[in-house]
């Protein structure tokens, strides 16, 4: 097979093992966490920010969009093509390049994964705070791309709390810094706009990040429940106590069992749910909201509060949670994970409404909530292979994510739009809201070449989920 | 020459009322900003009018400036043109709050005190103590991301912003972010907002999340003998396992301003590193502890202060500007940005030079935060000051940060920018500032770049 010019270019500028072309192994890259959609023309493995320069302005003089990548771990197709093009891969520039532990950041490049940094601050005593569920995997530069959160956002933030300057190529090859190393640089906000713009305004190839200082003392606490509201109302109480705590996570029943099953965290086979509660900081600080929040969970209802000893209870509860999209996997041949956010008083109520959903398309919906900041996962059962099926999973996320924006929420809190929300995005914005970031989009990115069919609504389609669920397993 | 909005004074009076166009001298004056006057004051009631106008304003290419209570109006370069200030004094509603949420949505014309009373009955605020304190609007921290001293534990307004209305120069009302917490939905049109300095569009509403008020507060005192003393007890404070919520460094000169005249309790000589803790009892006590070793380890005397002086002396710290500018109302006030381990550094530059031409520097420094505000309380001559400020910003971009000109006499702006020199992003906020504002009429001349 021949290479096509643009395909000669890359491998000049590259190298024949810095860029990928034949069709099998063009496939891997169909696909991220989410879904697939299109094979790339090419993969590219840049390992500095003039290569990715060089590769835009190729791209740019071919006419050929280009996708920034990172670990593919996304869940909202950010990183899926959707015409063709070249995917840059940054899994090669995954160097930590300075962790400044005075000033408290670190700058990365954006293959880094987001738990390694963590690792390489932590003897130091400090971590990086945002933690997505696929932090073994997923890069920093995804995590800006996408503005992931994670359980700990509930206290620190999301990923936009925590970069302060960023280096981006423009889509015509320019190179800008945005930020600094400190805070307030006068001027537009635009590290604030490139973090969670999917790739769609530019390539970041340099992260500077803040580090925060460990806790001295952490709590976890699992509270323990026969019935549902009970487990909601807590959520609403610890609030209402002036706690806040680190993370606030609720799993039911079923999503429990399916853990356990996999896991073996020690989760309850037999309760309805249960609140996995972090608090963290002074150690006097931690010993009181930990009394507070056992005492506020056996008024709404606990049967149980255990409280995790050890570090490696506290791990273990926490593998659990963090595997649990893995353990699903085992129990049903494909699950859809939706992410919507809602008003956290508002969960009772939510929680019923997804349980009639479930019964009304007759699917089975297990619940992983980020519910200190009201933000849902609920995953949605099914088989890939029962067309009728699939149909119905979109049908059932669709209206749950509806009814999440009938409540004054969100259609993602922290996954992202990327192709699968897009077309919803009407949902919440107006049209002069849309043609604003329009604007935006196209002061950047005024050829649409990169990561095109992301972000903002077609105006094609009208207000769908744009999933081919389960197309990836 | 046509004056003012004349022309188009029935046009606007037509969508806010007759009795919401002011021009009187006197009211117009209160509103100006580096010696220009607008020629007359709006006073828009709803989101819907502030859109009417400002597209009116755009067809006419009429100036406008927001404000609210003009507490920021000196901040930026001399307004290249200025017709119509756009005061949203008539916008103070609290459209939605509810506490167990911990958001709120409120007009930007709100004052913080008021929103402090408002969220203070549930135990609730919104933890930002910027310069002007309680008489500063929503409106106009947001749009300069304006923080004070409790940005050390709590952040900016950018990380506790949710969503926000927007009044653009096309006359649409638009909406960013939303009203929930965790929300990541479009690109984050509220990051662009926040700190825009009034360039982009209005912003009417902002959707708030709250923080609990913390249990109980304590303030303690390092007497300071010297920078390097400083740098040591920011260093062990930052390292250890406590999370202040304010922390500010005084010289001498800014004590002055800061204390509260009681017998006994002048600082003397010396510079103070004032640090707040909140919490329970218990936690205080705990501080009290710690902060007591760090003291005793790094050499430096620590004292505590009675609750009601601490609070008064706080509010006097977080709003020195206004305390400063009403005896010294020729004062300079520079704000050096630095990353943390700079700080005191920079400062030390700032006083050897205010020590060698005999200036009057009065020092209020968040070394946890890596900001420093230099007030020049009686600045000889223009030139002495201009130079003092290309000093120190050459000192401040050697130290990796930047020097912003937060206060100064029109005739010192005239020979100099504000913001200093922009960086490579410029082009991009250019397009951007054109995108949105493509006449130009928003602030015109005031922002990085003379934007």
């Amino acid at each position: 097979m021949k290479l096509t010019l643009f395909q000669r270019a890359l491998s000049t500028l590259l190298g024949p093992g810095g860029f990928l072309w034949r069709p099998e192994d063009l496939m891997l890259y169909e696909y991220d966490a989410l879904s697939s959609q299109r094979v790339p023309d090419a993969v590219a493995f840049p390992t500095c920010t003039e290569q990715v320069v060089q590769i835009v302005k190729l791209a740019a003089r071919e006419n050929i969009p280009v996708i920034a990548r990172g670990a593919g771990t996304g869940l909202s197709g950010g990183a899926v093509v959707t015409a063709g093009g070249v995917v840059v891969s940054l899994a090669r520039m995954k160097r930590i390049l300075d962790i400044d532990i005075e000033n408290q950041r670190a700058r990365v490049q954006p293959g880094v994964v987001n738990l390694d940094l963590s690792l390489a601050a932590s003897d130091r005593g400090y971590f990086f705070a945002p933690d997505p569920s696929s932090q073994k995997a997923c890069t920093i530069g995804g995590n800006v791309a996408e503005n992931s959160g994670g359980p700990h956002t509930l206290a620190y933030g999301v990923t936009t709390n925590h970069v302060l300057g960023l280096k981006v190529v423009l889509p015509g090859g320019d190179v800008i810094d945005t930020g600094a190393d400190f805070w307030g640089r006068p001027g537009f906000d635009l590290t604030g706009l490139m973090v969670g713009s999917e790739g769609t305004l530019g390539i970041v190839t340099e992260i500077t990040v803040r580090l925060m200082r460990k806790p001295e003392a952490v709590k976890t606490l699992m509270a323990i429940y026969d019935r549902v509201p009970g487990a909601t109302r807590t959520v609403a109480a610890v609030t209402a106590r002036g706690i806040t705590p680190a993370a606030l996570e609720m799993m039911d029943g079923f999503t429990l069992r399916a853990i356990e099953d996999a896991t073996h965290a020690g989760y309850p086979m037999d309760s309805a749910a249960v609140l996995l509660i972090e608090v963290e900081g002074l150690r006097e600080e931690v010993e009181e909201h930990a009394e507070q929040i056992e005492s506020v969970a056996r008024e709404c209802g606990a049967r149980e509060v255990r409280h995790a000893k050890t570090t490696e209870a506290r791990d273990l509860l926490w593998r659990g949670r963090k595997n649990a999209f893995g353990a699903l996997g085992r129990i049903s041949p494909n699950f859809y994970v939706q992410d919507g956010v809602i008003p956290r008083t508002r969960l009772p109520e939510m929680l019923e409404h997804i349980e009639e959903i479930g019964r009304r398309y007759n699917l089975r919906i297990g619940n992983i909530f980020h519910a200190g900041d009201g933000n849902l996962h609920p995953l949605l059962m099914f088989d890939a292979r029962d067309k009728d099926q699939s149909g119905k999973v979109v049908r059932a996320a669709q209206e749950i994510i509806t009814k999440c924006v009938e409540m004054g929420g969100s259609i993602t809190g922290e996954h992202g739009v990327g192709m699968e929300k897009n077309e919803l995005m009407p949902l919440i914005f107006s049209a002069a809201d849309l043609e604003m970031m329009r604007r935006i989009k196209n002061v950047f990115n005024p050829g649409g070449s990169f990561n095109p069919g992301k972000v903002l609504p077609s105006g094609k389609m009208c207000g769908e989920l744009r999933v081919q669920v389960g197309a990836g397993d | 020459m046509m004056s003012g909005i004349e022309p188009m004074r029935a046009e606007i009076e037509a969508i806010v009322g007759g009795g919401s166009v002011v021009s009187d001298d006197a009211v117009c004056r209160t509103l100006s900003a580096d010696g220009c006057v607008p020629k007359s004051v709006v006073y828009p009631r709803t989101a819907e009018q502030v859109a009417a106008v400002l597209k009116c304003a755009a067809d006419h290419t009429l100036a406008v400036i927001p404000c609210r209570n003009a507490t920021k109006l000196g901040l930026g370069n001399i307004p290249a043109r200025y017709d119509v200030a756009l005061s949203l004094r008539k916008m103070n509603n609290v459209w939605h709050y509810e506490p167990e949420d911990l958001t709120a949505t409120v007009e930007a014309g709100m004052k913080l005190g008021e929103l402090a009373r408002l969220l203070g009955r549930n135990g609730l605020w919104l933890p930002l103590d910027p310069p002007g304190g309680a008489r500063a609007s929503v409106g106009g921290v947001l749009a300069t991301n304006a923080s004070g001293p409790l940005r050390l534990l709590y952040g900016a307004p950018r990380d506790m912003i949710v969503g926000m209305t927007i009044a653009t120069t096309d006359g649409k009302i638009i909406k960013a972010g939303g009203r929930v917490v965790k929300n990541v939905a479009g690109y984050d049109l509220t990051k662009l907002l926040i700190g825009s300095h009034g360039a982009l569009g209005v912003m009417v509403e902002a959707h708030l999340k709250l923080f609990p008020l913390p249990a109980g507060r304590a303030t303690f005192i390092f007497h300071v003998a010297s920078l390097d003393e400083a740098r040591d007890l920011r260093k062990r404070i930052l390292q250890s396992p406590l999370n202040p919520m304010r922390m500010t460094l005084l010289n001498a000169e800014a004590g002055k301003v800061v204390w509260e005249d009681e017998a006994g309790a002048r600082p003397g000589s010396t510079m103070t590193l004032w640090v707040e803790a909140g919490g329970t009892n218990r936690v205080l006590e705990r501080y009290a502890r710690t902060l007591g070793a760090i003291g005793s380890a790094a050499g430096a005397k620590v004292s505590t202060m009675e609750q009601g002086t601490a609070e008064r002396s706080w509010a006097r710290m977080v709003d020195f500007q206004s305390w400063l500018a009403e005896e010294f109302s020729d004062a300079v006030i520079l704000r050096g940005s630095l990353p943390i381990a700079g700080c005191e550094e920079f400062v030390n530059r700032a006083q050897q030079g205010a020590d060698k031409t005999k200036s009057r520097l009065a020092v209020f420094a968040q070394p946890g935060v890596g900001t420093a505000h230099l007030c020049y309380l009686d600045p000889s001559d223009y030139s002495a000051i201009v130079s003092t400020i290309d000093n120190l910003r050459a000192a401040a971009k050697e130290l990796h940060g930047a020097l912003l000109v937060e206060r100064c006499a029109p005739e010192i702006k005239q020979r100099l920018d504000v913001w200093g020199a922009p960086g490579n992003d410029f082009e991009v906020m250019r397009k951007v500032k054109h995108a949105w504002d493509p006449k130009g009429i928003l602030s015109p001349g005031r922002f990085v770049g003379r934007l």
